[in-house]
């Protein structure tokens, strides 16, 4: 008998003490915008001179580590300069690793909004992850500066917001992936003259995505797209595909790779011969980005592509940018940086407009919005609407100037606007 | 797709073929000696190819980095062996899981001494022409790697069967325990084994390295291609590797170019199917449990 009631306690114990766990493990979550939005009017009054805290999420292991580290670097290079304080309020940069997974992006992402009660959030390089937070951001009302991740859909009104939509929590200060890929394809169409082309980009929705863009201005412009070949993403051997490019007609190869993918698909482009054979190799912008073009110099020669930034551009600010990072890390900046550099630079300038509040969301957005100066890519502002920035597009050519392979700007097209839905 | 165009892909899918045999053949000497499955051969190779990167930077000269690195991460495995492998013979799990251990220790200490920015090493002189072949111009360093497979898959093959090594290595995989109990120094030809293993992932990294880039994140991939072609050549066995190679490179080639969306469940679909019918590998032995 008392051991029968033993049992029974010791069950009522465990259903007790589960149900205590369970409440516990959902109570927080299940009510992050009422404690949020609590502490937020709480501290509304006295937020001059308060610390600013910026959760920074950004990739610092696995194939995305040196972006991450590039936009670190900046993002200290700024607040440096800036003297640690942004509209007077003293900025505690809290960096998360986001390890190019969409899980572990959520995750940290999480811990901003609901542990360390950041003010406003940074970062993300590839777009999976920035539509996998999409969601919590905009629920938790966490203001985000997108400072890289192109994906079209995270700025546009999009049917189900599937896979993501824009949201007026969210800001992006790099580019989407129609603003790097649809206006080379007028421009090759209708004032290069170009009448036949072919795409072959990474097997990813960034790359598919760059074609599409590609293949519709182009051909609007008045131009064939001849055909179409796709590389799964690290394809690692590109010589299959470069035979097969050599293997038909059309000499404009239109193409979107980055990083590792660029570099072996180059080299393969040069094996076997393609230059000679008349082939010409053009693209977004990342192709032949520094990263790439360091590691195979003047094999990229004669390479056209569009990208709003180029560590050669010839303006005042981009000079005292490129010099003020090298100075203090003995290094080029890369578009990376650039990107991260004008989020902080808005968010600064925002800030200085509501006089270092970001208590008042709608206020903030608003001076966000409002936002307009010269960054090192030229003029900026965000587009009201999509929250996409407004940026010219370069055409560059990577051309060998004494022994260093760099892109030479060639051409410019003025005020890029994303078309903020899909356009097709 | 022409004829011509066949030949190339042909070429194309033999020297990754080849590419995949030295990569792998190190994997399947370390299992078929010592039944350990070192997942550490990626971390290896990723070691080599950094190495050269260091080399080829300070000397421009490709053929030492081929050299150095294996020496190098062959000296590497033969203190590895003995220091921490040989703590846990017999004990598959706990040694799977400590070479694990020791790729994260190597990746991230490369990552910390060469930085995370993607590298690449330019083709050695000599080797980065094309040259004129049936159905047109074929890149010469790809010719290489094909004649460098079928040379070390020579020399493997004349070390195996008349060598002492050889003998050694046969009886090894036999029955380790009995090889020892003839008074053959057991631990020293397992450390051997072992640093050999290293240094031919190694000499996958040197050889691999101006086709497929230097970057962090490359031993994942080349372990999951060497543990492909092993499984499905068969595990332990020098003709399994080379079976493995033969058929995942060319497969692999086709594959991305005529059916580009399913070129990776192409492979897999061979892994599963090849292990439906043979569960040990093409050529695989069956293993006594011991």
């Amino acid at each position: 008998m008392s051991d029968r009631s033993n049992r029974l306690t010791r069950r009522k114990f465990l259903v007790a003490s589960g149900a205590a766990a369970l409440a516990a493990a959902c109570g927080p979550s299940a009510t992050p915008g009422a404690s949020a939005s609590a502490a937020a009017t709480a501290s509304a009054a006295a937020t001059a001179g308060k610390a600013l805290k910026i959760g920074v999420l950004l990739p610092f292991t696995k194939v995305y580590a040196e972006l991450g580290n590039s936009m670190k670097r900046s993002t200290e290079l700024y607040l440096k300069q800036a003297g640690g304080k942004l509209a007077n309020r003293p900025v505690t940069a809290i960096y998360e690793d986001e390890a190019n997974d969409p899980a572990v992006g959520l995750q940290k992402t999480q811990k901003f909004i609901e542990q360390d009660n950041v003010d406003l959030m940074m970062g993300i390089v590839a777009t999976p992850i920035a539509y996998a937070v999409r969601g919590a951001v905009d629920s938790a009302k966490m203001i985000f500066i997108e400072t890289n991740a192109g994906g079209n859909a995270l700025t546009r009104d999009i049917a189900n917001c599937t896979p993501s939509c824009k949201s007026k929590y969210i800001f992006r200060s790099s580019f989407s992936s129609w603003q790097i890929s649809s206006p080379i394809g007028d421009y090759f169409a209708t004032k290069k003259g170009v009448k036949e082309a072919f795409t072959f980009v990474a097997d990813y929705g960034f790359g598919t995505e760059s074609a599409a863009d590609f293949t519709q201005s182009f051909t609007k412009g008045g131009g064939k797209v001849t055909g179409s070949l796709k590389a799964p993403l690290g394809s690692a051997d590109f010589l299959p595909f470069v035979t097969q490019l050599k293997n038909q007609p059309t000499k404009d190869i239109y193409s979107f790779f980055s990083g590792t993918d660029a570099i072996n698909y180059i080299k393969a482009w040069n094996q076997l011969g393609m230059p000679a054979a008349g082939y010409r190799m053009n693209g977004a912008g990342f192709l032949t980005e520094q990263d790439v073009l360091k590691e195979v110099k003047d094999l990229a020669n004669g390479a056209v592509t569009s990208l709003f930034w180029a560590v050669t551009l010839d303006n005042a600010e981009n000079k005292a940018f490129v010099d003020a990072y090298q100075k203090e890390y003995n290094l080029l900046p890369d578009v990376f940086a650039v990107q991260q550099w004008d989020g902080l630079k808005a968010v600064d300038l925002a800030l200085q407009a509501t006089k270092g509040d970001t208590s008042n969301k709608d206020a903030f957005i608003t001076a966000l919005e409002g936002v307009k100066f010269k960054s090192p890519r030229g003029d900026f502002e965000f587009d009201k609407t999509t929250h996409n920035p407004i940026q010219d597009m370069y055409i560059r050519e990577v051309k060998v100037q004494s022994g260093q392979a760099v892109n030479v700007i060639v051409d410019k097209i003025a005020r890029v606007t994303d078309p903020g839905k899909p356009t097709t | 797709m022409t004829v011509e165009v066949a030949i190339q892909q042909a070429l194309n899918g033999i020297s990754f073929g080849a590419l995949l045999f030295i990569l792998a053949a190190g994997l399947s000497l370390i299992f078929g000696m010592m039944d350990v499955i070192n997942l550490a051969h990626g971390a290896f190779y990723m070691l080599g190819a950094y190495i050269a990167l260091a080399a080829v930077q300070r000397t421009g000269n490709f053929w030492l980095a081929l050299v150095l690195a294996p020496l190098l991460v062959g000296a590497l495995g033969l203190i590895i062996e003995p220091l921490l492998l040989r703590r846990l013979r017999g004990r598959h799990l706990d040694q799977v899981l400590l070479t694990i251990g020791i790729s994260l220790v190597i990746v991230d200490l490369v990552g910390l001494v060469a930085g995370r920015e993607i590298r690449s090493i330019p083709f050695p002189a000599g080797l980065d022409r094309s040259v004129p072949i049936i159905g047109g111009d074929y890149p010469v360093y790809r010719l290489f790697v094909i004649a460098f497979g079928i040379l070390l898959a020579a020399l493997f093959a004349f070390i195996h069967r008349r060598s002492r090594l050889g003998a050694l290595i046969r009886a090894g995989v036999d029955d380790a325990p009995m090889l020892a109990a003839l008074g053959v120094d057991i631990d020293r030809v397992f450390a051997t084994t072992f640093a050999a293993g290293a240094a031919l992932a190694a000499i996958a990294g040197v050889i691999a390295a101006p086709v497929f880039g230097v970057f962090p994140g490359m031993d994942v991939d080349a372990l999951i291609y060497s543990l492909i072609v092993v499984v499905v050549g068969g595990l332990g066995t020098l003709s399994g590797a080379i079976a493995g190679g033969a058929l995942v490179g060319p497969a692999d080639t086709f594959g991305k170019v005529l059916f580009p969306q399913f070129a990776l469940a192409l492979i897999f679909a061979i892994v599963a199917f090849v292990l439906l019918l043979r569960p040990t590998g093409l050529l695989g032995r069956v293993r006594i449990a011991r």
